[in-house]
């Protein structure tokens, strides 16, 4: 069944590539020996054994890995199947990517030794050459101390990275810990502004939305931003969730988005098109009919929430016309009432289709309301989502069966202890976002310019830098361009300790790189689920090749220098920590069965009962107040206005006229969007996630790409005019930069805007300068700096640009 | 473009091989009609090398176009329901006979009673050889190629091309003077006017067909568009054979006939492997057949 | 004989391509080459009136296909050595690697896209319904990879038995083959030989 030709092949193919990489290292003698294919000669047509593994990769479904493993190499990768399976059968199979891992594993880009950066050379030339183990850890230790004992732990950082979970996915944070800490970073690169505005409304506990299998029990669900198989795909996670739910429910579904998604396929009649961004209009507007309509939930909104209407505002902003219902009237705000007629033209979505809308939402209960991380992840983000959650608050469509508190939907999951980081000395905290504001000029950060936490300034600029599977540099970081400015230069973040599996363009700014394991060559487990849950229990599927290690023994070898290696490992090895916590983990549930019974069956699954969100408030509101200021959810943020007194605001931030960040759920016009387009660049541009990756991670294969090619996605309408023809290569550009791609000429768009998938490996000749054209079509090398006002967080999918053909 | 060229060696050899099948037919009419002497026989057996070097030239081309050439006899194993096998067969057999033939002219053994029927039947054999070659492309799922105007333009060509090689053939000969005269004249411009008409003729009725042809991922109008350029160069070529040859028979000069023979032949190899190109380029599936 | 089908579910196909790939690491094929592929049909216009409104009549849907093993096959009835041969046991269509002579007639003839040419091995390659899977009780490959369950293999009666054979485009009439190959199409299928239901993508389905 293994064909042993294909072996060779494999082995031909990493010789190839290996020379081609020879070729282009320019006169680096040890380019060969740096990369390695775990391919043996040849592999023998009898399968040896399986072992268990799990996909670690920052998507929720961290799916089962059955590894076929032939003389210590993998043969091929299964996942949790079987024949029999039903609809209903919980299997955590893996998605496209996870069967692509054996292509990674033993591919010609893979790292197998440690590497310096070539003296001489610059960060992001990439040009590396191998080191000893010993050499690694001692220059990266001993920079560490320089920089600590020069600038303080706060010039230490580990930046947002995305390429690892498991229970012990975290040795590094707890290393610095025993050698006096790290700058903290808040908010993620996924959901800064929701995770953000979320706890204002609701409270910061028990604010989730109900589960996707509650969607069985609604008549109508109204799902914005989200493509649920696409963002979140694999077997027992949101991908199949979705298909499920959609299968048993009886409700009309309605997808709201600009991107007729891959989540829509076959169902067409829920596809709402919307301009991106503007949900908030939307909402306003739908609450503007159900006002007009005597259709709101008045018992609801006077009971459980504060803020709605002049009744329930706090004390100190009654008969200042500063409710929610003041803004959707025009009584108060901008003073323009927010009818079908002013939505239209901002929305895309017709007078007439905004009140057929609000008519069916308003007669139909239960009304699921539930948002993606698409409408968050823009300027006006935090005010976008908290619209979107208004709306089933406006109707009254929560806390009951079959509704949500439109939030995103909600995941189950046994609970597992990770490995403790320990107590962080530092406690100063910057949005994540921020981080290369807070190398270039960290020192002029403060709590009201750049919402610096638990400090009211930065010390010092960040020093040094542990990047541990993480892409977040440049790549998935934004405007790509300047952030190649500012790591590029060595005077600034003096620094940087790469640790990974392949060279992403983030560790190509790397001074020393580690070469890491995948959590499938060692001993890791991991919790997680979605209307199942599961743990995953794995084993090394092979003996770890060239000098490649765990990022647990990488972390044990940093503290050793530090004299901390027993305080680091507890006299444990990472199996032992595995087996440790897990026990621990049993204790406080006791249907787990023990660790022996989870390494052998690998896939533990639990059913888990329909979440409906908030039902216990619902149910009781006193007794199980919010966790906000009033108990209640506050459509009307008092706590807000408090939180960013003073903040130095920037053109655009807020609602023209006001000096303050808007209170209630406003429509905000993006800085770049579909009302601030200009004449030199008419068109939209959004992000979304692409079926071939999760985020950049699998971006360098290239059998995925084959399938999955990098597109800008244009509407007929603003094809034809430029001359472009679908899988032409055009050029997207704006004034951040120029990405080089294939156009998709398609009507699942809308006019006006332009889709990139993000996460696409950046590929050009130079990074200096708007007129390096990246020819890996990585949309952030078009994505700005500048964070959306309230979270500080990346507003990607806020851009506009132009496309002409290349 | 990328399209069109990727049947090169198809192209090439149903190009090449019926070409040189054909050019037994004019062989065939001379020693039928035309007096020749025993040295002019001797230097025409000496050039027939051109016709039988193109028709094993054609079947390298095509073993070239095989993933796995050296199993290529396996290919006889379905005669009657593969039209592939049935092309190889035929061919097979006309190469056999060719090959004999000109073997056994060679030796200057052969009676002129004996190489008249031969040179018949190898010429016989060699068009419903081109016939068959045509056939190989009638696939009931790609309609477009799914009409006997494949095999008739083959034919056409085999005659037109076969023609020029033909003609080449006797004024390298030195038989130039017996071209120029009764039967033989008459019979290459027979034979020339029916290639050309069948040739191009055919292949526009193909053409036709193809355009009214679309699948889910090709319109044949689209593709038909796509290759005109190389269709009108093909078409020009073609005409450009006819009348080289026409001058060639009709009036030029001993100097000039090896050199205008010269050109209508190479003018045919370019058009004839031209309208090759076009027609791989043509195929459309009743489904998702990818070009 | 046990004749087998494939089953396709339009309504739960997300279009992710977890088969097509989970097939390629199965069988190790190269770059070029996938047994299984996934095509995208959309059809429609997504409209902006003047002020500023969006109309759309857009539909779009997936199709997950390998070799349907049709019985009545046009690969095998032009493929001039027999190595393109239907399983009597099974009905099972596969390349005789050691027969085939890669002419890669099969590949044009075959409506369905399934066979190919792998130059480098030699021969023609395509799936061969993970026979000695089947032969195991499993299933094949993509089919037991699926995250939305929306495919299925089994014998033509099961299949048959939630599905129409090959009724969708972009597919050609059933009748030049009869394909193994059951399906519910989704609300947005079009039938069959609908010549507006163009395949999107053909880059990614070469």
């Amino acid at each position: 069944m293994i064909d042993t030709n294909l072996s060779r092949r494999t082995f031909l193919k990493t010789s190839g590539a290996l020379g081609a990489l020879a070729a282009a290292g320019g006169g680096i003698a040890a380019a060969d020996s740096l990369f390695g294919s775990g391919v043996g000669e040849a592999i023998a047509a009898g399968e040896d054994k399986t072992t268990w593994g799990h996909c670690a990769i920052n998507c929720p479904g961290r799916c089962a890995l059955k590894m076929h493993v032939t003389d210590d190499e993998i043969a091929w990768v299964d996942t949790h199947t079987s024949a029999d399976a039903t609809f209903d059968t919980p299997q955590a199979r893996a998605c496209l990517r996870g069967r692509t891992y054996r292509r990674w594993a033993n591919g010609p880009d893979r790292i197998s030794y440690p590497m310096k950066r070539v003296e001489g050379t610059k960060r992001g030339e990439g040009k590396y050459e191998r080191i000893s183990w010993d050499e690694a850890i001692d220059t990266a230790a001993s920079k560490l101390k320089e920089v600590i004992d020069k600038y303080g732990n706060e010039a230490v950082y580990v930046p947002y990275a995305t390429g690892v979970s498991a229970t012990t996915a975290r040795p590094f944070n707890r290393f610095l810990n025993l050698v006096g800490g790290y700058l903290n970073f808040y908010n993620s690169y996924s959901t800064a502004q929701i995770s953000c505005i979320t706890p204002y409304m609701y409270g910061s506990k028990g604010n989730g939305g109900s589960s996707l299998s509650s969607g069985e029990d609604a008549k109508l669900i109204l799902c914005f931003g989200s493509s649920p198989t696409e963002t979140r795909q694999g077997g027992l996670t949101t991908h199949y969730d979705w298909v499920h739910m959609r299968e048993k429910t009886p409700a009309k579904i309605y997808m709201i988005e600009p991107r007729f998604n891959d989540s829509n396929f076959g169902h067409s009649e829920e596809w709402l098109p919307i301009n991106p961004g503007t949900d908030a209009a939307l909402v306003a507007a739908l609450g503007h009919e159900l006002i007009e309509n005597g259709q709101t939930d008045e018992e609801f909104l006077h009971n459980y929430c504060v803020g709605y209407d002049e009744d329930t505002m706090p004390e100190a902003y009654k008969g200042k016309n500063m409710s929610y219902k003041d803004y959707i009237m025009g009584t108060g705000y901008d003073k323009v009432e927010k009818t079908p007629e002013w939505a239209a033209p901002i929305t895309g979505i017709s007078a007439d289709r905004i009140r057929e809308l609000a008519d069916e939402i308003a007669t139909t209960k239960p009304v699921y309301v539930v948002q993606g991380w698409g409408p968050q992840r823009r300027s006006n983000g935090e005010w976008t989502s908290w619209a979107i959650m208004a709306l089933p608050c406006l109707l009254g469509q929560v806390g009951l069966p079959g509704t949500s508190n439109g939030t995103r939907e909600a995941r189950n999951s046994p609970t597992l202890t990770s490995l403790p980081a320990g107590k962080n000395p530092v406690e100063t905290s910057i949005p994540c976002f921020l981080f290369t504001d807070a190398i270039d000029h960290g020192t002029e950060m403060t709590a009201k310019n750049a919402g610096v936490r638990k400090a009211d300034k930065l010390k010092t600029n960040i020093k040094y830098m542990i990047n541990y599977a993480g892409n977040c540099l440049t790549n998935q970081h934004s405007d790509i361009n300047k952030a190649h400015e500012i790591l590029a230069d060595d005077s600034k973040c003096e620094f940087i300790l790469g640790v990974d599996t392949v060279m992403c363009d983030s560790m190509n700014y790397s001074d020393i790189v580690l070469p890491d394991l995948f959590r499938f060559e060692q001993h890791s487990q991991i919790a997680t689920g979605s209307d199942w849950g599961y743990i995953i229990t794995g084993t090394p599927a092979t003996s770890p090749k060239f000098e490649r290690k765990t990022a647990y023994e990488m972390a044990s070898l940093m503290a050793d220098k530090f004299g901390v290696k027993d305080e680091f490992t507890g006299g444990k090895t990472e199996e032992e920590w595995i087996r440790e916590l897990y026990d621990q983990s049993r204790e406080k549930d006791d249907k787990l069965p023990p660790f022996e019974e989870m390494q052998e069956m690998g896939v533990y699954t639990r059913e888990y009962p329909h979440i409906v969100s908030m039902k216990k408030y619902r149910d009781d509101p006193v007794a199980n107040a919010l966790t906000t200021p009033s108990g209640k959810i506050e459509i009307f943020s008092e706590k807000l206005l408090k939180d960013t007194e003073g903040w130095e605001l920037q053109d655009g931030d807020t609602l023209k006229g006001m000096d303050t960040l808007p209170p209630v759920p406003v429509y905000i016009p993006e800085w770049e969007g579909v009302e601030t387009t200009t004449k030199e660049h008419p068109l939209v541009l959004s992000g979304f996630h692409y079926r071939g990756r999760i985020h950049s991670s699998w971006g360098h294969l290239d059998e995925l790409k084959e399938v999955n090619p990098q597109e800008a996605w244009i509407n007929p309408a603003d094809a034809e005019p430029r001359g472009i023809k679908n899988g032409d290569k055009v050029q997207v550009h704006n004034d951040r930069g120029k990405i080089e791609l294939l156009a998709k000429v398609t009507p699942r768009v809308v006019p006006g805007t332009v889709a990139v998938s993000q996460g696409a490996w950046w590929d050009g000749d130079t990074k200096t300068g708007k007129d390096g054209v990246d020819k890996g079509g990585s949309i952030n090398t078009l994505t700005t700096q500048r964070p959306s006002p309230l979270s500080k967080g990346n507003p990607q999918h806020t851009n506009i640009c132009d496309v002409k053909k290349a | 473009m990328e399209i069109t060229f990727a049947e090169m060696p198809l192209a090439l050899f149903s190009t090449l091989a019926p070409m040189g099948a054909g050019a037994f037919v004019i062989l065939a009419i001379a020693f039928l009609t035309a007096k020749l002497d025993g040295d002019a026989l001797k230097k025409i057996d000496r050039f027939t090398v051109i016709p039988v070097a193109f028709v094993v030239v054609g079947f390298i081309a095509a073993f070239f176009h095989l993933a796995n050439p050296f199993a290529a006899f396996g290919s006889l194993a379905n005669v009657g329901s593969s039209p592939l096998s049935n092309e190889v067969a035929v061919g097979c057999a006309f190469t056999l006979l060719m090959l004999a033939y000109w073997i056994w002219a060679l030796t200057g053994k052969m009676s002129e009673g004996v190489r008249k029927g031969f040179a018949t039947v190898v010429a016989v054999v060699g068009i419903v050889f081109a016939f068959f070659t045509g056939m190989a492309y009638m696939i009931d799922t790609i309609p477009s190629w799914n009409t006997m105007a494949g095999p008739v333009q083959l034919v056409g060509f085999a005659l037109l091309g076969g023609a020029a090689l033909g003609v080449l053939v006797l004024s390298l000969a030195g038989c130039g003077d017996a071209l120029k005269a009764g039967s033989l004249k008459t019979g290459t411009l027979v034979v020339l006017a029916v290639g050309l008409v069948l040739g191009i003729g055919a292949f526009a009725v193909q053409a036709t067909t193809a355009s009214s042809i679309e699948n889910a991922l090709y319109n044949g109008a689209d593709l038909v568009t796509s290759v005109m350029m190389i269709i009108v160069c093909g078409i020009i070529c073609l005409v450009g054979t006819g009348v080289c040859d026409v001058f060639a028979v009709r009036g030029a000069g001993a100097g000039v006939m090896v050199g205008v023979s010269v050109g209508a032949a190479v003018l045919a190899i370019v058009g004839i492997l031209l309208m090759r190109l076009a027609f791989y380029a043509m195929q459309v599936s009743v489904g998702l057949s990818i070009l | 004989m046990t004749q087998y089908a494939f089953h396709f579910d339009g309504t739960r196909c997300t279009g992710c391509k977890t088969c097509e790939m989970s097939c390629k690491d199965y069988k190790d094929t190269d770059l070029g080459i996938a047994y299984r592929k996934v095509y995208e049909v959309t059809l429609g216009d997504t409209k902006k009136a003047d002020d500023g409104t969006f109309t759309t009549t857009c539909v779009s849907y997936p199709l997950s296909m390998a070799c349907n093993h049709c019985d009545n096959p046009a690969c095998t009835k032009v493929c001039p050595t027999g190595a393109m041969h239907k399983d009597g046991e099974t009905g099972i269509v596969s390349v005789d690697a050691d027969k085939c002579i890669g002419c890669g007639y099969c590949h044009m003839a075959c409506p369905y896209n399934a066979p190919k040419v792998d130059r480098e091995k030699g021969h023609s390659v395509k799936c061969d319904g993970c026979a000695e899977r089947v032969a195991k009780g499993e299933k094949p490959v993509c089919v037991e990879a699926c995250p939305a369950r929306a495919l299925d293999f089994g014998t033509v009666d099961e299949m048959k038995k939630t599905g129409e054979q090959a009724n969708i485009a972009p597919l050609p009439d059933k009748s030049y083959t009869d394909p193994n190959f059951y399906i519910k199409p989704s609300e947005d299928a079009k039938p069959a030989g609908d010549a507006a239901a163009k395949v999107v993508n053909p880059l990614e389905v070469m």
